[in-house]
């Protein structure tokens, strides 16, 4: 059995290869890792201003598009103050 | 719920997909396989940069140039409906195959039973050595029938 069936229905962070990161709930996935993502929000990194966070809402996205799926504890995750940190954007993935 | 079984529900929907050529496609889904490929109807095509558009009646995107696929907020309840129906229907045939264990082995003591005897019909039709094996074995026994042996012969 493949190691993302326990991340269902929880809080995911997804790193893509164009160095995009999308958090929301993990729906479902097939064996391509091709996902389904629930609620889903961009957050968009910058070293001038805090993360921006654009909401999205129901994505499939390919497998071929994804670097990293990470559990996020939404307990931590929601004492983030988004607006006070600042990171340079991930670059894509490169070949 | 499977990705592919989520985009099959939301046909006739209007949905975005981005390429990764980071162009995107807004429309209505057509169709789909089970590569996702799909048809868009009444698509406007964005550039990557987002300052070129092009309106088309509609298109077919081959499934590996996709990145993700946007879709409608409601489509994800109406999978539950068809899709999951049938993989729960799954899961169960799946427990019964594996729950009467006992009944599948009596089931399957006649089964070995029928291929040995289909063993001995159709092995000599394998190899000479088969054969010879099988013409050492008519001498021997009268029993087998002549019919099978003419067709060795042959």
């Amino acid at each position: 059995m493949s190691g993302l069936e326990s991340y269902i229905n929880h809080t995911v962070s997804i790193i893509t290869a164009d160095g995009r990161n999308f958090i929301g709930t993990l729906k479902g996935f097939d064996q391509t890792i091709n996902i389904i993502i629930d609620e889903c929000h961009e957050r968009v990194f910058s070293t001038t201003s805090g993360i921006e966070q654009i909401v999205l809402g129901l994505h499939i996205i390919r497998g071929d598009n994804i670097a990293v799926i990470g559990l996020i504890d939404d307990t931590v995750d929601s004492r983030l103050d988004l607006a006070n940190i600042r990171g340079e954007p991930l670059g894509p993935v490169v070949h | 719920m499977l990705p592919l079984s989520l985009l099959k529900t939301a046909q006739s929907h209007p949905m975005l997909v981005e390429l990764k050529n980071g162009e995107t496609y807004n429309g209505h889904l057509v169709s789909c396989d089970s590569w996702m490929n799909i048809n868009l109807r009444d698509v406007i095509c964005t550039s990557k940069d987002g300052d070129r558009f092009w309106r088309m009646p509609e298109c077919f995107i081959r499934g590996s140039t996709i990145k993700y696929l946007r879709i409608p907020d409601e489509v994800i309840d109406m999978v539950k409906e068809d899709a999951q129906a049938k993989s729960r229907n799954r899961a169960e045939m799946n427990k019964n195959r594996g729950g009467n264990s006992s009944q599948n082995q009596n089931q399957r003591a006649p089964r070995s039973g029928n291929r040995n005897s289909f063993g001995i019909r159709s092995g000599p039709s394998g190899g000479g050595l088969g054969n010879g094996g099988m013409r050492a074995g008519n001498s021997g026994q009268g029993n087998r029938p002549p019919m099978q042996g003419n067709k060795l012969r042959k």
